[in-house]
């Protein structure tokens, strides 16, 4: 699209045909006689290079036109985190927010500019920059709020329009960039202020709006210094000319180059307006690199080196930003922080000799530090593995050079607080698992919001920084035990023959194939405990009576249910699926426990909201959607189940590390040899899938409890949230039983437990404290109290 | 006879006394804080050796009920202010005919209050005035599960899933939520 010309134009076969007559006269010219025919020749020639030079001055013209009316600029999308929405009650604590806030580029400071923030202990004042939303304008406001708990209180609007909700501009965490690595804010010149323009100018080209695109006078002054040199020290040239150079032609100082860049300067100022050449100029200037993404315009360059957009800088910010023309890597104030003062204070020197500040103020701001925001505000390659996922979301829709170049707006729902929580739970806790494995551990994490489907944080390997392989999204593992709840679901969902409390064999039996194979499960810890009730089965993650609840229902009865919930692959059809031979990326996973962990409704995941163009309107938008997919009464069951095995069961260990008031459900998993150690659970807000293993497949000494379960764990103790606590949906009634002996019981028996039934299918025996069974003798009293 | 006749009264006060105990105050979730504090890194989990390894908890030696028996509750969580900013600003939208806007309000509130029912309610009549009635049945069909035992809100939603089925033509179906409605 963009046509970038370099090398055509100098060893274009036209200008060749140039060269060889202009030396002939040269070696004819010792000769008198030959004059009339000599003049004939030259005048001739001339006349020859004439044309060809208009020739060329007309397609030098077209290329100068072409590439300024057409698109100037190949714009890279940015990549938004979802906004922090601030309001009494909002959850985040107060370390986190001020994360949030360093991540958006806010400076800790009271100067009371915007894009600053106060804090002291859990009480913030934080004066936001405002940000235009497609749903509406968030104006710039002055905040103030107290964390306590992990709650915003006393929210107040200090200035501006009061609302008792805001959204804080979101953070940009990644762009997609262009293959040569271009990055860019465009800025438009009214943008810009003026005292920025008048320094530019006055430090680069004093002449600007008087010369016609080369300033001979400067060019003379530049070769006199030059010769002198005996090299090129210095530049004689105007800001049109920089802008020809970086734009139209190679970096190469040969003579012709110079030629074509006069040239091609002339035709640019006849054919465009100063104003229309500055604001290019501003948008086009190298000013940077970060790894190998090349910082180009001041738009950009503003909020890299200060956080701030271009219109709200001060006096030496604005020097910094000028001087840094001259040598961006020379003068990179990062590296080179005492180049770049010297030079920014230079600079400073010049606005007050020009008259632009006074002396006073140049001083003033000479004394004042270079102020580079620590890091970049965001860097390119943070979030590696979501960004991965948002771009293969993405590509259903956009094109990728749409995305390298339409300078497109795109709002995630990465929530930058759990992934902090994500990233660190993986690191930390594979650290410490490491001695436990031969081999090196991988892992990778997946959090979604259990009622949105909006995927909040992505980990693809135990260094979240590193951008290799993606295994949340790409690593296809057997997920083992956590296929348990949907088999057990499948038998659920006919309440006549099974309840939590019915009985389920474990006990060994061997399956015996057509072709002769034998086929014989196992339990892990290789007992068989005869009858337990189905509830503890599922707790406990017994292997037999999974296998024989799921025979008895069919295999293909538990295939259609998983693909009901989100499988979209094929399903074996042998019976080791139903100890989880199926593979699985944690994604997916993610995606099937949704509907679990929502009452059987199946969100789909998500990481983008929406998608703006350049100027925030919106093209698409990703809305939540539900669709449900089983009914909610047997879900609830199975739910109850998987919170028993977090409070008895095989995931009981996760109270070592969580608070014990944060109610939680979830299931291991855990394959041969440890191969793959999994968890998959949930809180009230949170839907979090881990996984353990090796990138070779080779087995490790964990299970799911010892090796993802860890992670999933230290993971839900840092984030503040809700505790699970379903709604008892229509139908289901909870009942005091004794469930070894599938009898309600009395609720002050020592094996009582308070359990759901889908109305109906209670059991209808009664069992005494001591243990003996009698039918109910229920009459008339019965329609008294239900 | 008598003893019969106590043992189900008792049973069913506790059992309410329970449910308001899970519940918790206002109809609302738990609000846990996280476990640790933001500048001390956690103890490393004592990983235990034999954790597939069935223990029975008996109720007696249960400490606390709160997390020894699995939790639940009646109905869905009340709204907070904010959501109800926010549906109030959706409501304006969509009686001035906005409803895309009215849904992107809405899914704000969701996000704050994801398990009322109030919200995915509104976010079905949204739908319905964008037409897209498939989409608004599975919204209302979720504000149900959320509903519990909240009369009025199970009343509002079987009322609005009856309308739905009706545009969409399913009469039957629309008779039936009428009649749960008027059970309530």
């Amino acid at each position: 699209m963009r046509c970038r010309i370099r090398d055509p134009i100098l060893y274009n076969p036209g200008m060749k045909k140039t060269t060889p007559p202009k030396k002939t006269p040269r070696k004819r010219s010792g000769s008198g006689e030959t004059r009339p025919w000599f003049w004939r020749l030259f005048i001739r020639v001339s006349l020859i290079g004439l044309v060809l030079l208009a020739g060329w001055t007309v397609y030098l013209d077209a290329v100068v036109t072409s590439r300024f009316e057409g698109r100037r600029f190949e714009v890279p999308s940015r990549v938004f985190a979802r906004p922090l929405e601030l309001y009494d009650g909002a959850s985040v604590s107060a370390g986190s927010l001020q994360r949030e806030l360093e991540l958006s580029g806010y400076r800790a400071e009271g100067s009371g500019s915007s894009g600053t923030y106060r804090r002291s202990g859990g009480r913030f004042e934080i004066h936001t920059r405002g940000f235009q939303f497609t749903d509406g304008e968030e104006p710039r406001r002055r905040l103030s709020l107290s964390i306590f708990g992990d709650r915003v209180q006393e929210f107040t609007v200090l200035e501006g329009p009061s609302s008792p909700i805001v959204r804080l501009e979101p953070a940009q965490i990644g762009g997609i960039y262009p293959a040569h690595k271009e990055d860019r804010v465009l800025v438009q010149l009214e943008e810009v202020p003026q005292l920025f323009r008048n320094t530019l100018m006055a430090v680069e080209d004093r002449q600007f709006y008087d010369h016609f695109g080369i300033a001979p006078l400067s060019i003379a002054r530049a070769m006199l210094a030059n010769i002198r040199a005996g090299g090129i020290v210095q530049g004689g040239s105007t800001l049109t000319q920089q802008l020809v150079k970086n734009f139209f032609l190679t970096r190469d100082q040969t003579l012709l180059r110079k030629g074509n860049e006069a040239l091609m300067s002339l035709l640019l100022e006849l054919h465009y307006e100063k104003d229309d050449i500055l604001e290019t100029y501003i948008n086009e200037v190298y000013v940077g690199q970060a790894g190998t993404r090349a910082i180009h315009g001041f738009g950009l360059a503003s909020q890299f080196y200060f956080g701030e957009s271009i219109d709200d800088l001060e006096n030496h910010q604005i020097a910094m930003l000028v001087g840094l023309v001259k040598g961006p890597s020379y003068y990179n104030p990062r590296r080179h922080p005492d180049r770049a003062k010297s030079r920014r204070d230079l600079v400073l020197g010049v606005m007050a000799d020009s008259g632009l500040i006074t002396e006073q103020a140049a001083s003033r701001a000479q004394g004042q530090p270079l102020g580079i925001s620590a890091k970049a505000s965001y860097s390119e390659n943070r979030y590696p593995a979501y960004i991965d996922l948002v771009r293969r979301h993405l590509s259903r829709d956009y094109r990728q050079e749409d995305l390298q170049s339409e300078g497109l707006r795109i709002f995630t729902t990465l929530n930058p607080a759990i992934q902090y929580a994500a990233e660190f739970s993986v690191s930390d806790t594979l650290k410490s698992l490491d001695g436990r494995s031969e081999g090196t551990l991988e892992s990778a994490m997946v959090v979604t919001s259990r009622d949105s489907g909006e995927v909040l944080a992505l980990v693809g390997g135990r260094d979240p920084q590193f951008a290799g392989f993606n295994r949340a999204v790409d690593a296809k593992r057997p997920i083992g035990s956590l296929v348990k709840p949907f088999i057990y679901l499948t038998a659920l969902q006919n309440p006549d023959k099974y309840t939590l409390v019915t009985p389920v064999e474990d006990k060994a039996f061997s399956l015996v194939f057509d072709d002769g194979r034998r086929w014989e499960p196992k339990n892990y810890d290789g007992q068989e405990r005869g009858e337990v009730p189905l509830h503890r089965a599922l707790s406990n993650s017994y292997n037999l009576p999974a296998v024989r609840v799921g025979l008895d229902v069919g295999i293909e009865a538990v295939k259609t249910t998983l693909q009901n919930f989100g499988v979209s692959g094929g399903i074996s059809d042998y019976p080791s699926m139903l100890l989880g031979s199926v593979s699985m990326t944690p994604v997916t996973v993610a995606q099937i426990y949704q509907g679990l962990a929502t009452s059987g409704f199946n969100t789909p995941l998500r990481t983008i909201r929406q998608v703006t163009d350049a100027g925030g309107e919106a093209l698409s938008r990703y809305s939540l959607k539900v669709d449900q997919v089983a009914d909610s009464a047997s879900v609830h069951l199975v739910q109850y189940a998987m919170q028993e095995a977090m409070q008895e069961g095989t995931g009981r260990s996760v109270y070592r590390t969580v608070p014990d008031a944060l109610t939680l459900a979830g299931k291991t998993g855990t394959t041969d040899d440890g191969r793959d150690s999994w968890f998959a659970g949930f809180s009230g807000d949170l839907l979090a899938v881990t996984w353990v293993g090796r990138d070779d497949n080779g087995p490790t000494r964990l299970s799911g409890a010892t090796g993802a379960l860890p992670v999933w764990a230290r993971f839900m103790s840092r984030v503040p949230q809700h505790g699970f606590s379903p709604v008892v949906p229509d139908g289901v009634a909870y009942h005091w039983v004794s469930s070894e002996q599938a009898a309600l019981t009395n609720e002050g028996c020592e094996s009582a437990r308070f359990m759901p039934f889908i109305v109906g299918s209670e059991p209808d025996i009664e069992a005494s404290c001591g243990g003996s069974i009698e039918r109910r003798v229920r009459s008339w009293f019965e329609g008294l109290f239900e | 006879m008598t003893s019969k006749l106590i043992q189900p009264t008792v049973l069913l006060i506790i059992a309410g006394a329970l449910s308001a105990c899970a519940t918790g105050p206002g109809g609302g979730s738990i609000y846990v804080p996280a476990g640790t504090g933001e500048t001390t890194a956690p103890q490393p989990p004592r990983v235990e050796q034999d954790t597939d390894e069935p223990r029975v908890v008996r109720k007696s030696e249960q400490p606390t009920t709160e997390r020894r028996s699995p939790s639940y509750q009646d109905e869905g969580d009340a709204l907070p202010a904010a959501a109800s900013s926010l549906i109030r600003k959706a409501d304006n939208l969509l009686a001035s005919g906005d409803a895309q806007a009215a849904v992107s309000q809405l899914e704000r509130a969701q996000r704050i209050a994801p398990r009322s029912a109030e919200v995915y309610f509104r976010l079905s009549e949204a739908y319905m005035a964008l037409g897209q009635l498939g989409t608004a049945e599975q919204f209302t069909l979720k504000g149900l599960s959320l509903a519990g035992n909240d009369a009025s809100s199970q009343r509002s939603g079987w009322l609005l899933l009856a309308d739905i089925r009706r545009a969409r033509g399913n009469v039957a179906g629309a008779d039936q939520a009428e009649a749960r409605a008027s059970n309530l």
